[in-house]
Formats: structure tokens, sequence, C-alpha cells
């Protein structure tokens, strides 16, 4: 049996249309395609499904109602008081991690998260973000934040590089987490797609395999926005409240 | 009975409604409850599955940058690897305990002090 494997054929980035800017390449690719997708159905969904206002929300109502309560719950219960004015940020970071994922998903499509420099990218403006308001917050003050209270110098030698670096390692974890999840599961897919392709009537049981590991991609797509929504809400109660 | 029917299928509706409701004050309270749960143990769980390894691999390259650029090879590179490691070991500690990954462990009267 001749096996024609091309799992990760699925992550290359093609430019759709070539745009070529001083010697920089900005083409419009299919990565930016898919971004430009999730953000036109996320303001669609919030912008159509609130137009109407009803006080009996109907289907698209309710979702977008939804997906803002769960959010702002989100925001109120982990990112402490004093956390509302980044609401916005949260909620969109959260809506195009999830409509990323979900797009990812549709076959043929292509899943933005699955490169780790679209994550480190978002990963990034968190940490920047979420730095720049502790120090706007507390000031130098915000730099006791690596001095755990109560131990003895000689320990601090110690502690606060350790403190430091699981401080600065919160992009690359973050980043990380979501990027690998993404690439892992659409590489298991497109594996077990190939096998499929190959072995005739065998095929029943690697799609049978593809099913399950779709139904599981479905929901890590999901936790994985929500995970990633929750970090930025923990990161953000750190520089606002300082414990 | 045509003029019955009308209120007929709403006492009918109503009926349902409030069985529906008095059925659903039960469930959902403790249904909803288990979900969350679950999804906060499923978000942990999958948090926590990165979180030691990036931080050794992190730490490691860092030592190894380090390195490079002070010209001390393989010195930084080991300390830094161990930092990674305790670095690694204390972020899934603080993931696990609901400290979230939380930088210094000060508690909350600690902040009221300063």
């Amino acid at each position: 049996v001749a096996l024609e494997l091309h799992p990760l054929e699925q992550f290359k980035v093609e430019p759709l249309i070539s745009i070529h800017i001083g010697g920089l390449d900005v083409s419009y690719t299919n990565s930016a395609l898919l971004m430009t997708i999730a953000v036109v159905l996320i303001t669609a969904l919030l912008v159509l499904g609130t137009k109407r206002g009803a006080l009996v929300p109907g289907r698209w109502q309710s979702a977008a109602e939804m997906s803002y309560e769960f959010v702002a719950d989100m925001v109120d219960s982990n990112a402490g008081h004093g956390a509302e004015p980044y609401f916005p940020f949260v909620f969109s970071l959260f809506m195009f991690v999830l409509f990323a994922n979900f797009l990812g998903l549709i076959p043929y499509s292509f899943t933005i998260t699955s490169h780790i420099i679209v994550t480190f990218a978002l990963a990034a403006i968190v940490f920047i973000g979420v730095t720049i308001i502790g120090f706007a917050k507390h000031g130098m003050h915000f730099l006791r934040f690596f001095v755990p209270e109560g131990v003895p110098i000689a320990l601090l030698f110690l502690l606060v590089p350790i403190e430091l670096l699981s401080y600065f390692i919160r992009p690359f974890t973050l980043s990380i987490r979501l990027f690998a999840n993404m690439l892992a599961g659409h590489t298991m897919l497109a594996i077990f797609g190939g096998f499929a392709a190959s072995v005739g009537l065998l095929a029943v049981l690697p799609v049978a395999l593809d099913v399950a590991i779709l139904a599981l991609e479905v929901l890590v797509a999901a936790l994985q926005a929500y995970v990633f929504a929750i970090l930025t809400c923990l990161y953000l109660n750190d520089a606002l409240h300082m414990h | 009975m045509s003029d019955d029917r009308p209120s007929d299928a709403l006492a009918r509706l109503a009926a349902g409604l409030d069985k529906a409701r008095t059925q659903g004050s039960d469930k959902p309270a403790g249904g909803e409850g288990d979900n969350a749960g679950q999804q906060q143990a499923l978000g942990i769980g999958f948090r926590i599955g990165i979180e030691f390894v990036v931080a050794i691999v992190v730490a490691t390259g860092l030592g190894w940058a380090f390195d490079r650029v002070l010209g001390t090879k393989p010195f930084a590179m080991i300390v830094m690897f161990f930092l990674g490691v305790a670095t690694g070991m204390l972020n899934v500690y603080r993931a696990i305990t609901g400290q979230s990954a939380a930088v210094g462990f000060r508690r909350p009267q600690g902040d009221r002090k300063d």
C-alpha cells in the first residue's frame, strides 16, 4: 500500500494576492483571509444579532448575548474589581480565538491559531499590555511583585530569579498551549485521513477514529479559547491587584 | 369549541411552563454547578500539561542565549535549566492550588498594608 501522507501541508501559508511594498512581503494570504472571515463573522453575529434588541431574544440574539455574558462573568469573577474597562479587550480576544479555532475545523479551511507567530502575537499583546497596566497602576511598586513577602534575604537571591522567570514565561506558555493543541489535533486528523485514503475498505476504522477526534477537537477549540481568555483575566487580576 | 381552544392551549402551555420551571429550578442549580466545576477542572488540566515543559524549555533557551552573549558556555545554561525546573514546578503548583499562575504569593492583607 502506497502511503501518501502530507499531514503538515494544511498549515502552509499561501499568498492569495501578492503584495510587495519596498521589499516587504505583505501579501494577502489564506491566513489573512481566515482572520478576515473570523472578524466579519464575529461582527455580523454581534451587530445583526443585537440589532432588534427584542425582550425575548431569538436564536442569534441569544448567541450574541450568551457570549457577551459568558465573558462578562469570566472577567468579573477572575479579574476582580476594576477590570471592567478591559472587558472589550478580553471579549475580542476570546471571540477571535474561538472563531479562529472553529473555522479551522471546517474541512479545507485553514487554522490561524495553529501558527505560533499568530498565537505568540496575541500572547505578547496580553503580556505587554498587562505589564504596562501594572506599572501604570502601581508605578515602581509593581516590581515588588517579584519579591515574595516574609522570605529571608538569603533566599531572595534564588526566589527573585524564579519569580522573574515565571513572569516572563507567561507569553510563551500562553501561546504554545494554544498553538500546540491546534497543531497536534489537526495533524492527527490529517494523518488518519491519509490512512483512510490508502487502505481501501479498511478505511472505516480511521474514518471512525477521525470522527471521534473531530468531536474532541470541537471541545479543544472551545476550551483553548476559554483558557486563553481566562488566563488573560488572571494576569489582569495580578496587574490590577498585585496578588 | 373554536372559542375555547386558544385559552385551553394557553392554559396547557402555562401548566407546562410551570412544570418545566419547577423541574428546571431543581436541575440547573445542581447540573450547571457541576458543569461549571467540570469546565474549570478541564481548563486547569489542559493548562498545566504544557506549563511545566515550556518553563524548562524557555529557561534553558534563555540560558543558552546568555552563554552565547557572555561567553560563559555551559554555566548559564545549566543554572537556567534548574531555574526552569523550579519555575515549572512552581507554576504547576500554583495552577493546581488555584493561586492562578500568579507571580508572588502575597496574601490580600499584604496588599492592603502597602
